[in-house]
């Protein structure tokens, strides 16, 4: 089994780290009104910056998983 | 094959055959001759640089992964896959947490602030001062970045070649170099007679080929090895993790890339790649561009991963199981070429092979073109301007003439330094950590610039230009002394022929980050310093002064003169004195200069783009046929009933286009709401709009308000 510091320490460091940036760019765009919510279209991509967000978490966390015991 | 005993690593000649060099040049020529048939979509700069604003979101989506892999290519990946297996892909998935910032803040500025170059934004928003340093740094680094596109292409080419060949009785060695000078010939012939319009569908073309070629070499090399199953089985489990090891080795560590490649290389691609950001001005909105983005991002960077890494993975298993074949002394950055010989059978091997060259060819092609926009909207238009003063001016289309000429003569010189920058590069063991060099040097200052003054209002030219001078200056500071960089390594080994690689990236972004914020949070004090400075006599002998000690202290830091005690003091000074001259010079209103050019005033900058005030009505889009009016007036001129189900007015902007889906926007225009007229079903446009649209007689176009 490899170390943490190639398996799960990584991992946490890009989505901790990483989703620091994440979260203030999504409270920059929405305090200055970039995305606009009160728009059917910006609620729209509001949603896909959220998701897309965790569909990186999921893809990494899933072949870490198959890597790890498959 | 050979192995010198003096290096570790073993590398090939003369692999391919004649079947090969016939496949590759039949394509090559394909791809020009399809390249070239969309040239005469270029009829200004503005085409032949923006392929003017008409594009839909798939074409795009489709023309960025040639980019995209050519310029993260084969070579590279295939390289860190052979070595380090499936955590070659770590930096094709980083890309999302600065997609905010982009899709909503730099992107929308950019389209409406109507800005050609990185260089122009810098002047609306801090100064020409600003422009004129961001203008040199851009330069360096999309140079730099047009090296390592020749680089890699010289390393793909090279082991195809043979040894050394004989002409006329002369005998001539074959050097990396020399097919790097060849390579740009033909790249450089090609873009001066494309422009962008011309790109984006040779990419869009090869972005399709790529894909093909990527998986095909894939399943090529799996069924090589007797299947998945088998080549699963043989690798080591290290090797089947997605992420690298935090802090080991010190030539692919995580810590280090997640910095150079996730952070600086993730903002310098999105915010500072003109390349890839004419791309997204070439879609018909700002909507149609954040789903460029976003389809490329999710969907296409993960495919290119494997596409571009796999080779390497192959390579890896096939030396478990036969190190007969590929030894696993083989050197990293040959093992795409050397496993696509093995797995493919002739004229595959080329098809292969023509497809990777093409797509590098692509990227260069996209930097030069990127390259030669910067130099006329940033050099040759200001010198222009100067000597034109008190001249009378050229007429629209004299002028466009002119500048066309002086892109395409432009793009032949980028060429020629491009190829030179490949001297800075050579030396690095693989092209993967010349890239990731070259992104921890060159972003960071450029990066910090350009996100605090999209995100930040307070952000003042003083501090703009000092973390320009300044930051570059405590970059040089770690370059002479790497020891510098150990508080912020976590860790990582120092490899003291290329010390941190990575990681530096993270030291170059805190040093320049740092004096942005502290010149910004300073600037009372700078008033009232530049107020004391004013009242006295010999005020500007002292700004002078003050700007040659800068100057000195600069060159004596770059010629690495003194101590590192002196250097540092020298620093402090030398950005407190730039500091102090840029607010004693610069004019700086921040209301109004940062008027729709930062993330807080966008609705401004959309009213600006407009002329007037938006209509966000959401309206139908409808078909419509053309009709040709008189007259030169810049107005398409509806029905008032169609007008009624777009929802528009007089004076709203209106995108026209080719109703055929499968065109991409390629013939379209856009235009402004004139008076309506009760013909339903009819647009009128004048002459020049029919031939910028390229519309044909008979056929239905599709009519949408914009705002």
């Amino acid at each position: 089994m490899p170390p943490i510091s190639h398996t799960w320490l990584p991992f946490l460091y890009l989505y901790g780290v990483g989703g620091i940036f994440f979260l203030i760019g999504m409270i920059i765009i929405k305090k200055s009104n970039a995305i606009d919510l009160t728009k059917k279209r910006h609620r729209y991509w509001y949603r896909v910056l959220i998701f897309g967000y965790f569909y990186f978490v999921a893809f990494h966390a899933i072949t870490t998983l198959i890597a790890l015991y498959w | 094959m050979e192995t010198a005993s003096n290096h570790i690593q073993t590398t090939f000649h003369s692999i391919g055959s004649s079947t090969d060099w016939i496949v590759m040049v039949v394509y090559f020529l394909a791809i020009m001759f399809f390249g070239s048939y969309f040239g005469k979509y270029n009829r200004s700069t503005k085409d032949f640089f923006f392929g003017g604003r008409r594009f839909a979101w798939w074409l795009i989506a489709f023309s960025i992964v040639a980019t995209g892999v050519g310029s993260h290519s084969f070579v590279k990946y295939s390289a860190k896959g052979f070595q380090y297996g499936f955590s070659s892909t770590m930096t094709y998935i980083n890309d999302w947490f600065f997609l905010p910032f982009f899709l909503f803040g730099w992107l929308p500025i950019i389209v409406y602030t109507k800005i050609r170059s990185i260089p122009e934004y810098f002047e609306k928003r801090f100064s020409p001062s600003a422009r004129f340093l961001s203008t040199i740094l851009l330069l360096l680094y999309m140079i730099g970045y047009i090296g390592i596109g020749f680089l890699t292409l010289g390393k793909a080419v090279l082991p195809m070649l043979p040894d050394s060949f004989s002409f006329l009785g002369m005998h001539f060695q074959i050097t990396l170099m020399g097919a790097i000078i060849v390579i740009a010939i033909i790249t450089g012939i090609y873009i001066t007679f494309g422009g962008q319009t011309a790109v984006i569908f040779t990419d869009l073309l090869q972005g399709f080929i790529l894909l093909f070629a990527g998986f095909l070499l894939f399943f090529l090399g799996l069924s090589y090895l007797g299947g998945f199953e088998n080549f699963w089985h043989l690798l080591p489990t290290s090797w089947k993790l997605p992420l690298a090891d935090l802090t080991k080795p010190p030539d692919f560590n995580f810590v280090g890339i997640f910095w150079q490649d996730g952070v600086a290389g993730s903002i310098g691609f999105l915010f500072m790649n003109m390349g890839l950001i004419m791309r997204f001005m070439a879609t018909k909105s700002v909507d149609e561009g954040r789903k460029a983005a976003t389809f490329n991002i999710l969907f296409m960077l993960p495919l290119s991963a494997i596409v571009v890494g796999n080779a390497g993975w192959i390579g890896k298993a096939i030396s478990v199981a036969h190190p007969d074949v590929v030894p696993p002394s083989t050197s990293p950055d040959q093992i795409f070429v050397v496993v696509a010989n093995i797995v493919a059978l002739p004229g595959v091997f080329g098809f292969i092979m023509a497809a990777l060259t093409a797509a590098l060819m692509s990227t260069v092609d996209t930097l030069i073109n990127a390259t030669a926009a910067i130099y006329i909207n940033d050099i040759y238009r200001p010198i222009k301007e100067y000597f034109r003063k008190g001249k009378k001016e050229d007429s629209r289309k004299v002028k466009d003439k002119k500048e066309l000429a002086a892109a395409r003569w432009s793009s032949v010189a980028i060429t020629a330094l491009g190829v030179v920058s490949v001297l800075a590069f050579k030396g690095f063991p693989t092209v993967y950590e010349a890239h990731g060099y070259f992104h921890s040097t060159l972003t960071p200052p450029l990066v910090v610039a350009i996100f605090l003054g999209i995100f930040w209002k307070k952000f003042t030219p003083a501090a703009v230009i000092t973390s320009f001078v300044g930051g570059v200056a405590l970059m040089i500071l770690g370059l002479h002394d790497p020891n510098l960089i150990t508080p912020f390594a976590h860790g990582i080994k120092m490899n003291p022929e290329h010390p941190y690689s990575y990681i530096r990236a993270l030291y170059n972004l805190i040093v320049c980050s740092s004096v942005a914020v502290l010149t910004t949070y300073t600037t009372n004090i700078q008033k009232q310093i530049v107020a004391k400075i004013k009242r006295k006599e010999n005020h500007k002998q002292i700004i002078y002064a003050l700007t040659g000690l800068a100057a000195v202290l600069f060159v004596l830091l770059v010629i690495n003169v003194g101590s590192f005690a002196i250097q540092f003091i020298a620093i402090v000074v030398m950005v407190a004195s730039v500091a102090i001259v840029t607010t004693y010079l610069v004019k700086y209103d921040e209301e109004k200069q940062t008027e729709g050019l930062t993330v807080w005033s966008l609705a401004k900058a959309k009213e600006m783009f407009k002329g007037g005030k938006i209509n966000d009505a959401e309206g139908e889009t409808i078909k419509v046929n053309w009709k040709l009016k008189e007259g030169d007036e810049y107005t398409a001129n509806f029905s008032k009933n169609d007008m009624e189900k777009m929802k528009a007015n007089v004076g709203d902007l209106v995108y026209i286009c080719d109703a055929r889906k499968y065109l991409g926007g390629l013939k379209s225009i856009h235009t402004v709401f004139g008076e309506p007229h009760e013909e339903d079903g009819v647009v009128y446009i004048n002459n020049e709009e029919l031939l910028n649209g390229v519309f044909i007689e008979g056929k239905i176009l599709t009519a949408e308000k914009e705002m």
